[in-house]
């Protein structure tokens, strides 16, 4: 008898009606009840009540197989919180040495304050001056004009770089003191290791954020692979460290920030530039540009946010949907990392329906489906380019 | 039972290694299906790629005696899909391909594994119907839909699926394979097998492709509601419907209690004052449809309705069926345990039945609310309870719907409308079809199953 792994509460509300498989990407795959979500629940119910025993391989399977996706959540009548149970799962089967050392090892990075600091200014060394402008530098836009740097007929062109996210001071004039009330950009720790061009774009949209350095991860990596306790410290020290509301480029940071600190707390980037004025049109060769989005599956199917993202684009250029938008890249976090063989057959679809769609650019509101898309699509030459909100909306794109 | 490594060895020399799961929680997440209250482990998942694996399968089972229940999403209500036997559970979702489309001919042909949103998508694609319309339809394989005969939310204007299945490729438990009618609309050369496989939940025969009817897809669609001071009131609406001589595709109704429950989930703006709520709806040529719904509207105040509204936009007919798609999903919410079910009646005695449910309900202390397809009869009274832990109010509340089936038979109804009888409905059969009819199907069974291999202990049993 297992017995305290779950919330029973939480683990009761299943009716097993069957609502989720269609939603369950890796049920898709399979064919497979094991692999669907509803499948998963009667797992956990079996590990509760000590049906299977702790160490039974089809659980360990099935527990790291799940994307964590959270797209069964939408459709399910009865309301379960599939993912926090996953999360609950994973703190069982992940415990001690049974985590993946890849997790592991992410895991201890990004609690590294200082490390997250050092990848940023080794990158930005890396790029040259132009990157290492003065943090006090003004922002070169402003919120009525967010596109503004951007030439209406090469918008794609890189410009450059919008300074101060990675300055101690960097509060654009007229935004809030640090530690007082008011709004702040939260940098992330993908965007600060790998795209630091996404924190720039949206600080360059958003000049009123602060952005303090002293702030570390969101523990979002921690939750999600077996961790609930470091994954809660490390959103409430973030929550401390950035007072007032949070606003971050990345929809999985979101979704887990706001499961801990509360939702009022905290923004996702587009709905802080929802209803702002629109930035000059974005062309490509000469015509308006064909975009699409890649839903982040947290904030859509945790935040239910999706509409806002879509509203920024279809204002500088020609929304394309595709019928996949909603489901998950294939990236999820550690995923592609620790099953990467699985991330990449779903990948490889999604791949496929984007190049079918004739756009010139796939948008993502997270880091992970950033990096997901960005590699796929170049390990295809595909003329598609996938970017971030952000730096589509500013005008900027990262190499 | 457990498997012979005999058995086991051949099973993956049929279908390859990987398609056969063996391990503890693997039986255990086939154990069950949508239907609570009913669990049992398999020995075997079986996931056969091919009409010739299921054949090989299957007289392998017959052999060697093993059970074999098909299966295709697991979302059916009557425990049709629980391996109460234990052996092997044989799972039809790698069977997927949407055959054949054809506008000339109005029928497709698909694998059993295809989901009925799927084939209805792919219908839509062409300006096509795929009539049956079950509330699971995205979730529910092809072949689960056949082999349950599904109904849903048009049985009044257009049946169930029964009368949308033009033919079947079956493989016998004994390992032959047949072809039942085809892509005839008239064709009366022997018994009608097709129409027995419909509807035999996976005791008769494995369903590997089937030929059914399309339609051509309504060129238009829209939607009202009407509330009503008591249900009679809306049963005397629905009657006066039929009278104008408007057959709608859509007539659904909502008691006072899931009224209640689907506002305070929802928050529509239903009328809370209201003891009935009836969604109505048609499809055709807009003018048509304008006309349908003036004459209901009418209809339905002629009978007392206190609030008679026309959607006028699309977005507007949506919210309104909403309102009943969200009647399951507020209820669960309201309780640890959901237990639904689908009790018919004649469409005249709706109201009577509920409050006969009512009734049943109060004397045996459980909370049960009622909706259901007003056009057909068929009810769907829900029981909600606090825990599947609590025995005692589980115990009370079957006792609740013993005492709902016997009421429906009574009213000339029938325990099951659309669900299936499977394990769940099995020791209520004999009232319905009485000892000879019963008798008869035992042979019929038999005839198919002489081993008594194919999903044993549900109908046929």
């Amino acid at each position: 008898m297992t017995g305290d792994v779950f919330d029973p509460q939480q683990l009761s509300r299943c009716i097993s009606c069957g609502f989720c498989l269609p939603a369950c990407p890796t049920y898709a795959m399979t064919g497979d009840e094991a692999s669907s979500p509803r499948g998963r629940i009667t797992l956990m119910r079996a590990l509760q009540d000590g049906t299977l025993p702790p160490d039974d391989a089809t659980l360990a399977e099935q527990a790291s197989f799940c994307l964590g996706c959270r797209a069964c959540e939408p459709v399910c009548p009865a309301g379960v919180e599939y993912g926090s149970l996953l999360e609950q799962w994973r703190v069982h089967q992940w415990r001690g040495w049974r985590r993946p050392l890849v997790a592991r090892a992410l895991m201890l990075l990004v609690e590294r304050r200082w490390l997250l600091r050092l990848a940023g200014l080794a990158r930005r060394a890396a790029r040259g001056p132009a990157a290492t402008a003065p943090p006090t530098a003004p922002a070169p836009t402003t919120p009525t004009a967010p596109a503004s740097t951007a030439p209406a007929s090469t918008a794609l062109a890189s410009t450059a770089p919008a300074p101060g996210a990675t300055s101690a001071t960097a509060a654009a004039p007229g935004s809030a003191a640090p530690g007082g009330p008011g709004a702040r950009l939260m940098l992330g720790c993908v965007e600060r290791g790998l795209y630091p061009a996404v924190s720039r774009a949206a600080h360059a949209l958003a000049p009123e954020l602060a952005v303090p350095t002293a702030q570390g991860c969101c523990g979002a990596l921690h939750a999600h692979n077996g961790d609930l306790v470091g994954g809660e410290r490390l959103a409430e020290r973030l929550g401390e460290d950035l007072p007032g509301t949070i606003v971050t480029t990345s929809g999985g940071c979101a979704a887990h920030l706001a499961s801990v600190l509360g939702s009022d707390r905290v923004r996702e980037l587009s709905t802080w530039l929802a209803g702002r004025p629109a930035g000059a049109e974005l062309r490509v060769a000469g015509r308006r540009a064909r975009v699409t989005l890649q839903d982040s599956c947290h904030l859509r199917n945790g935040l239910g946010v999706f509409a806002e993202p879509r509203a920024l684009l279809r204002q500088v250029a020609d929304y394309v949907e595709l019928p996949s938008a909603a489901t998950c890249c294939g990236a999820a976090g550690t995923y592609s990392l620790l099953r990467p063989r699985q991330s990449r057959r779903i990948l490889d679809a999604k791949l496929d329906e984007i190049e079918a769609a004739g756009v010139d650019l796939v948008v993502t509101v997270n880091p992970g489906c950033l990096r997901q898309l960005r590699t796929g699509l170049r390990r295809r030459r595909s003329a598609v380019r996938a970017v971030h909100l952000a730096e589509l909306l500013a005008g900027v794109e990262s190499p | 039972m457990t498997l012979s490594a005999t058995v086991l060895a051949e099973l993956r020399g049929i279908v390859g290694a990987s398609h056969v799961h063996d391990a503890a929680g693997d039986l255990v997440a086939y154990a069950r299906d949508a239907t609570p209250l009913f669990s049992h482990r398999p020995d075997a998942v079986v996931f056969p790629a091919d009409t010739a694996e299921v054949a090989a399968v299957l007289a392998l089972a017959t052999r060697h005696r093993v059970p074999v229940v098909p299966r295709g999403a697991g979302s059916n209500l009557c425990a049709a899909t629980v391996p109460l036997r234990g052996g092997i559970v044989l799972v039809l979702t790698r069977l997927k391909t949407i055959l054949e489309v054809s506008a000339d001919e109005l029928l497709a042909r698909v694998q059993p594994g295809v989901t009925s949103a799927a084939l209805a998508d792919a219908a839509a694609a062409r300006g096509l119907l795929w009539a049956p319309d079950p509330g699971s339809r995205t979730v529910a394989t092809v072949g689960g839909t056949i082999a349950t005969c599904a109904g849903g939310l048009r049985g009044l204007k257009y049946g169930v699926t029964r009368n949308y299945v033009l033919g079947l490729e079956v493989v016998l438990p004994t390992g032959e394979v047949i072809r039942t009618g085809g892509r005839l609309w008239k064709d009366v050369a022997g018994y009608d097998l097709t129409r027995l496989l419909t509807g035999s939940e996976g005791t008769l025969a494995v369903i590997t492709e089937a030929t059914v009817a399309l339609l051509p897809a309504p060129a238009s669609a829209n939607t009202g509601v009407a509330y009503f001071p008591t249900l009679a009131d809306a049963g005397e609406a629905v009657a006066r419907v039929i009278r104008a001589g408007v057959v709608p595709a859509t007539l659904e109704f909502l008691d006072r209690a899931c009224i209640a429950a689907v506002e305070d989930f929802a928050h529509l703006g239903l009328r809370a004052d209201a003891g009935a709520l009836l969604l109505f709806g048609d499809d055709g040529p807009p003018d048509l449809v304008a006309a349908h719904l003036d004459r209901i509207g009418a209809a339905c105040v002629e009978a007392g309705a206190v609030e008679v509204t026309t959607a006028r936009e699309v977005a507007q007919a949506e919210a309104l069926l909403a309102a009943r798609r969200c009647a399951l999903p507020a209820l669960s919410r309201r309780g640890g345990m959901t237990i639904l079910e689908d009790a018919t009646v004649p469409r005249p005695r709706i109201a009577e039945m509920v409050d006969r449910i009512d009734a049943v309900a109060a004397r045996h202390d459980v909370a049960i609310a009622t909706f259901g397809h007003a056009g057909d009869g068929n009810l769907h009274p829900t029981c909600v309870l606090d825990s599947a832990e609590d025995h005692e109010a589980v115990r009370r509340a079957e006792a609740a719907f013993a005492d709902v089936f016997a009421a429906a038979i009574d009213l000339g109804g029938t325990i099951t409308g659309e669900h299936g009888v499977g394990a769940a409905k099995l020791p209520f059969l004999a009232a319905r079809l009485g000892d000879d009819q019963l008798a008869l199907l035992r042979r019929i069974k038999s005839a198919f199953d002489p081993a008594g291999i194919l999903n044993p202990g549900k109908l046929g049993s």
